[in-house]
């Protein structure tokens, strides 16, 4: 089976400037990508060029196995797509809404059915414009899965949340990847990258700058950092020797070091040779946020 | 065909729950009708002709042209803007639904509204004021309103293609039609019109749809062929320009 979406040196030009630039892609059937990137980093329309909304400027893409400019009703009834800005009609039920764009589809799934995968069994009859903000939302993806779609787009969509809303809106999502829905997740959120990505993808400067499983991301910035409060009376230099410096800041002892185990092991024994206990020991790994503060860069840069 | 019709009735109950225009569009005419019968219901008018009749059977089929104009115009353009901005349409162009069933559901949608707003002023002209449609006029009643509420609805897409925002669609609508409902027998008869007022009026859309469905009420031995055409072509101009300048998404962003 070809790929859900592959794309190879996907260029898009605003004026004279590159928005994306010659991005590679591949995201593969069944597959929940995240897609992650900085405002102004070509999230949005690298996503409605893959969406067939707007034409670019150069390279290859076929979605679904076919090129999204020239595809035809026929592939879009294979679509589900959540716009990053867009109401249902407010003056229609949740129960109306699904009901007229299941009439736009040749294989729609059914009105209830919909409505229990995005849990909004108790707004049935609800005009959509007296939804909350987190359950407009969530018609939204009920719109977007009432065609029995192969592939969903979903861009930014929890933008706005409360947590809670949020924590709901990932149930939905989950159960999508059961239903083996193939899912592109446009969002800037990490921990909703880490929660619900198989792989993330960070966009910066118009290419995909880092690619892989939220663990292996984790890992390409590889250093644990052991902290400890430095016992008293001692100095820094009274330390065992370990495979990386230990910095000293604020009475508080650092080590970045990509090998956790032995020293650890050797600042164990050695403390407990002396009888030392290592106040406030932590032993952290970089955080997804952390990876991707590094990849995606710094606000003014991803403008740029 | 499933499509379209879901898509009328989803249209048709939207129209429905919202209430400004449902005022604008259904109750307004109504309200002014009512407003002008009590003002000047007993008054004669005496036609280009010679002939002398109640001036109701001039006012009936005005304010019924302006019913069918607030559905088929005003109401048309807000909604297309407003689906416009507000990505409604962008969405449904994401879906297999081809463009036209938007449109011609959006048409048949303001259709609809045109034939209660004709079917609510022949009763209320009949009972309340006295003013009859001979049934052999009848069919030429209808065929006209439905060719002026399609001519209008084009004009409408025009007027929504080249509308900027939500928030400028009613107003401009309204800039639109109040000054030619004015200056085309509406409000006013044409006769008490200075000619040159007069003249102008003639050449635009509003006063050639209230002659022909005046026409109706007070047949005149010629069929208003010359205003029937100039409706029509209003509404190729309508097509043509809408289909030119028509966009799916919105303009800002």
């Amino acid at each position: 089976m070809t790929p859900a979406i592959s794309v190879t040196g996907l260029i898009k030009r605003y004026g004279d400037r590159n928005v994306v630039d010659g991005l590679d892609l591949e995201v593969q059937r069944g597959e929940v990508l995240a897609f992650l990137g900085r405002n102004g980093a070509g999230k949005t329309t690298t996503t409605e060029i893959l969406e067939g909304y707007r034409e670019r400027d150069g390279g290859d893409v076929l979605v679904l196995g076919e090129d999204p400019a020239t595809a035809g009703a026929d592939w879009r009834a294979k679509l589900g797509i959540v716009l990053q800005e867009s109401r249902p009609l407010g003056a229609l039920t949740v129960r109306e809404t699904l009901r007229l764009y299941a009439a736009y589809f040749p294989h729609p799934r059914g009105v209830d059915e919909v409505i229990a995968l995005v849990g909004l069994e108790e707004q049935t009859d609800q005009r959509a414009g007296r939804l909350s903000g987190g359950q407009q939302r969530r018609l939204d993806v009920g719109v977007a899965l009432i065609g029995n779609p192969e592939l969903v787009f979903l861009d930014e969509p929890t933008t706005g949340f409360d947590p809670d809303a949020r924590r709901q809106f990932w149930d939905v999502i989950s159960g999508l990847r059961d239903l083996g829905t193939t899912v592109f997740l446009t969002t800037h959120y990490m921990d909703e990258a880490q929660v619900l990505a198989d792989r993330v993808a960070v966009m910066r400067d118009g290419k995909v700058a880092a690619l892989g499983t939220p663990a292996e991301l984790q890992a390409l910035r590889g250093d644990v950092e052991i902290r400890f409060v430095l016992p008293t009376g001692l100095a820094l230099d009274a330390l065992p020797q370990l495979s990386k410096p230990a910095l000293l800041t604020g009475g508080e002892v650092r080590i970045e070091t990509t090998a956790p185990t032995p020293d650890l092991a050797k600042l164990c024994s050695w403390a407990e040779g002396r009888g030392l206990e290592l106040e406030g020991l932590t032993v952290e790994r970089p955080t997804l946020e952390d990876v991707f503060l590094a990849i995606a860069g710094d606000q003014a840069e991803a403008a740029s | 065909m499933n499509m379209l019709r879901e898509q009328v009735r989803a249209d048709l109950l939207a129209f429905t729950r919202r209430p400004e225009t449902l005022f604008f569009t259904v109750f307004l005419p109504v309200i002014f009708l009512v407003l002008f019968e009590a003002i000047f219901g007993g008054q004669s008018v005496t036609l280009a002709g010679g002939d002398v009749v109640a001036q109701s059977y001039l006012q009936v089929p005005a304010f019924m042209v302006m019913g069918v104009i607030s559905a088929s115009f005003v109401a048309l353009a807000i909604t297309v803007v407003n689906r416009r901005e507000t990505g409604t349409y962008k969405r449904v162009r994401g879906t297999p639904a081809p463009a036209w069933v938007l449109i011609i559901g959006q048409v048949v949608t303001s259709l609809v509204i045109a034939i209660l707003m004709v079917i609510v002023m022949l009763a209320l002209g009949s009972f309340a004021y006295g003013v009859r449609v001979e049934l052999d006029y009848l069919p030429w009643l209808v065929a006209s309103v439905l060719i002026g509420a399609i001519a209008f609805s084009c004009l409408g897409m025009m007027l929504a293609a080249l509308t900027p925002s939500s928030e400028a669609a009613p107003p401009l609508a309204n800039v639109v039609v109040l000054p030619l409902y004015f200056i085309s027998g509406v409000f006013v008869p044409i006769e008490s019109l200075p000619s040159w007022l007069g003249n102008i009026a003639s050449w635009l859309p509003v006063a050639p749809f209230v002659k022909v469905a005046t026409w109706a009420y007070v047949p005149a031995t010629t069929l208003p062929w010359r205003s029937l055409g100039l409706l029509v072509a209003w509404g190729a101009v309508g097509l043509i320009i809408a289909s030119w300048r028509f966009r799916w998404t919105p303009r800002r962003g």
